[in-house]
């Protein structure tokens, strides 16, 4: 028997501890709504949001929008837990993919099908059940996809003509990539011939599993689900990654350092970086960028980064006014203003299909194509379930590390993994 | 929650600092209480307690940001909180039981041992060697102390980032430099059986300049005419008047450095956190980080709140120790 604690009670000892950001205390005047909404990483986006803010003033000019920032995701979620405890939650929020699960477990995002329903048939608007999966967690629709993101490979066309390979016929399979790393690894002079962003998160290990058409959990979501050959294919292609294309042990800044420095062939890593990267490099050489290699031609997918909107508002009147502006951040229109402020993917068939959008966009910035060509093949990051959901991640990076360090063979990683994950999993009747 | 219970540990540890430095011999200085009893009157003149309406914002104060905050996170310790969650249980030592089992939070703890046990003696020492040399040297004092004092005033993380460049594996200078002699060197921060070596090495740094200048106040207290006596006494080496005067009349200077840079050591988070994240594998991972990643990523503040108990033990046994070396083994001027 565990005596169990209301929220205020729970609020009233850890006073203090969670000292958050008070959002602005909301106001209605006469005929107008305001309504606050939160995005993360405004370095990346702040653009985008401003011109949607611009925009979504013509088109409804009854609701005043003001918008709370966080750095980064991380900040972002824990803003929102925060508030949750003190009761200031934002109108709506912009979290991560990964992130959602989260809230959706804990009662905080609601569930936006009705919502969509009223409007009609979601497939008319843009909404196909590929967006729609992105935000579905925890048996509702958590969120509405806003921007997308899925991993590219990046390269030094310089270094890759150096070492003998054609830049136009870049390797399509892995056999092909970690040839031509070993090569140009060769080169000397402390260059490195690739680096695949494989810590962090498990983002990147799950387009290795994703490409074998392997999956986190089975679909019960009682057992792991990489315990087979799929997650054992993952490891190996990781393992080889070290030995036959000679990755280096780095972290992730030092790696896009080595990268930006032409010092480092490739680099797989997510396509929001095209832009940012492509600021470093200036034009030291010439950069470009092309799809991941294949690894099952059928069964091969590839995760889905990047964030979606939730809606937070309890109020019925914010509650529209915050609807309506989602609808129009993932709307067409918004959708457009987006992508070309940012380079993620859109996440609307309609802004892709329509020319009107983003045609001249993409004709004109190639380095952000390869993503688009891999739309079809993407499928949503994968979040675990309960209250380790985001340690389950933690836990596996650690155990890469232990391949990246040649300290373990990829069947004992493999092992340790599943075992390490499957405590961390909750425990179901 | 980090920084009130550093500033705590700051405060508390720096409070007898000075009074001991200058030399005068105040009788304990640890826990100022003869600084109280004088405010402790009771019938001064206007009757009531002045000293109470004169102290009440400082308590208000302590209560408030510190007292509270920090009894807030032992009861949240003994809970199963986790942030965003509706409400709470009671699970007594769960969470200590807890982090007995867990193998990230044992090698955090053994990490953290390992870097006090490298900075602290690494820190002080070098701190000794380098203010004698500038102690005994003619020229330059000012500028060697302003050199050697400058990692304290910069900003950590700032300089975590020039770390992160200067220990680069392929670009960084100090391994362009190894390759010049022929030597591969190795990856830094991203080696496991090198990344608590690479950062203990940045913390040495970090506080040797201002163990530095603890050290030169403490030489320059030193009576000129104690060498004198131990000359006439027949010390005549350089190594006998350090062994016979200096190092004696360093004595509680030293404490004091060793208790800070214990403390200091413990605390070590800014560096982690910028270049490694406690990677690879929780190589590098140390108390600080965990209580952080445990409260703040994964938002299990019960179990962050046990993390943040342990610290505090660590650090007001480290206290503790001070104040009792304090009166019984070092010699005072």
């Amino acid at each position: 028997m565990t005596p169990s604690f209301s929220r205020r009670q729970a609020l009233l000892l850890s006073a203090g501890t969670l000292a958050g950001l008070a959002a602005p205390r909301l106001l209605r005047a006469q005929g107008q709504t305001e309504i606050t909404v939160h995005y993360a990483q405004p370095f990346i986006y702040k653009e985008a949001y401003d011109a949607m803010l611009a925009a979504f003033a013509k088109a409804e000019p009854g609701i005043k929008v003001t918008y709370v920032t966080t750095p980064n995701y991380e900040e972002g979620a824990q803003l929102i837990l925060r508030q949750a405890s003190t009761g200031q939650l934002p109108d709506l929020s912009y979290q991560g993919f990964n992130r959602l699960r989260i809230f959706a477990e804990r009662g905080l995002a609601q569930d936006l099908a009705p919502l969509l329903a009223q409007e009609g048939r979601p497939e008319q608007q843009g909404y196909t059940p590929n967006f729609l999966a992105l935000g579905q967690f925890g048996g509702i629709q958590a969120g509405l996809a806003y921007a997308a993101s899925n991993p590219v490979c990046y390269f030094n066309a310089d270094l890759v003509r150096r070492a003998g390979g054609n830049p136009d016929q870049f390797p399509t399979d892995w056999n092909g990539v970690l040839d031509l790393a070993a090569r140009i690894k060769r080169l000397g002079d402390g260059h490195e011939g690739l680096w695949f962003t494989w810590n962090g998160d498990d983002w990147m290990f799950s387009a290795l599993l994703f490409g074998h058409g392997g999956r986190m959990l089975a679909a019960d979501e009682r057992d792991v689900g990489f315990a087979g050959p799929e997650g054992l294919g993952a490891l190996t292609l990781l393992e080889r990654m070290v030995k036959e294309g000679g990755m280096p042990n780095l972290t992730a800044p030092a790696a896009r350092q080595a990268f930006a420095a032409g010092k480092l062939g490739m680099i797989f890593q997510t396509t929001a970086l095209v832009r940012g990267t492509l600021a470093n490099v200036g034009n030291s050489f010439e950069l470009r960028t092309t799809t991941m290699p294949v690894i099952d031609r059928e069964k091969g997918r590839l995760p889905t980064g990047g964030a979606a909107g939730m809606l937070l508002a309890r109020d019925p009147a914010k509650r529209e006014a915050a609807w309506k502006f989602l609808r129009f951040s993932t709307g067409p229109e918004g959708q457009a203003m987006m992508v070309k402020n940012t380079g993620y993917l859109p996440c609307n068939q309609l802004a892709i299909d329509q020319p009107q959008y983003l045609a001249a966009f993409y004709k004109d910035n190639p380095l952000f194509v390869p993503a688009v060509k891999q739309i079809p093949i993407s499928v949503p990051w994968y979040a675990f379930p309960g209250t380790n959901s985001v340690r389950v991640t933690q836990t596996m990076v650690d155990n890469l590390a232990r391949i990246v360090e040649q300290r373990a063979t990829p069947a004992e990683v493999q092992a340790d993994m599943a075992a390490e994950v499957r405590r961390l999993l909750p425990r179901k009747a | 929650m980090p920084e009130l219970l550093e500033a705590e540990a700051r405060e508390g540890a720096a409070l007898p600092g000075p009074s001991r430095r200058g030399g005068t011999a105040t009788p304990d200085p640890a826990n100022g209480r003869e600084v109280q009893e004088p405010q402790v009157p009771g019938g001064g003149p206007g009757g009531g307690a002045p000293w109470l309406l004169l102290t009440l914002p400082a308590i208000l104060a302590y209560v408030v940001l510190l007292l509270l905050p920090t009894l807030a996170a032992m009861a949240l310790a003994f809970t199963d909180y986790e942030l965003g969650a509706g409400g709470f249980a009671w699970i007594g030592l769960d969470n200590f039981a807890e982090l007995l089992r867990d193998r990230g939070f044992r090698q955090s703890f053994a990490n953290t041992l390992f870097y006090v046990a490298v900075v602290t003696p690494g820190s002080i020492f070098g701190a000794l060697a380098i203010a004698l040399l500038i102690e005994g040297g003619r020229r330059g004092r000012t500028l060697f102390r302003a050199l050697f004092f400058l990692p304290v005033v910069s900003l950590t993380v700032a300089m975590a980032t020039a770390w992160q460049y200067l220990l680069h594996p392929t670009i960084g200078p100090l391994n362009a430099m190894l390759r010049q002699v022929g030597v591969a060197g190795p990856a830094w921060l991203s080696d496991s059986g090198m990344v608590m070596w690479s950062l203990a090495g940045i913390g040495i740094w970090e506080n040797l300049g201002f163990n530095l200048v603890l050290f030169l106040a403490g030489l320059t207290a030193i009576p000129r005419e104690l060498y004198a006596a131990a000359e006439v006494d027949g010390a005549g080496s350089a190594w006998a008047r350090f062994r016979l005067v200096t190092w004696p009349m360093l004595g509680p200077t030293t404490l004091f450095i060793l208790t800070i840079t214990m403390i200091r050591a413990v605390r070590v988070f800014d560096t982690v956190k910028v270049l490694t994240q406690g990677g690879p594998a929780k190589a590098s991972e140390v108390l600080l980080h965990t209580m952080y990643q445990e409260g703040f990523t994964f938002f299990r503040l019960g179990y962050s709140a046990a993390i943040t108990l342990v610290f505090l033990v660590i650090v007001l046994a480290l206290m503790w120790l001070q104040t009792r070396l304090l009166d019984k083994r070092v010699h005072y001027a």
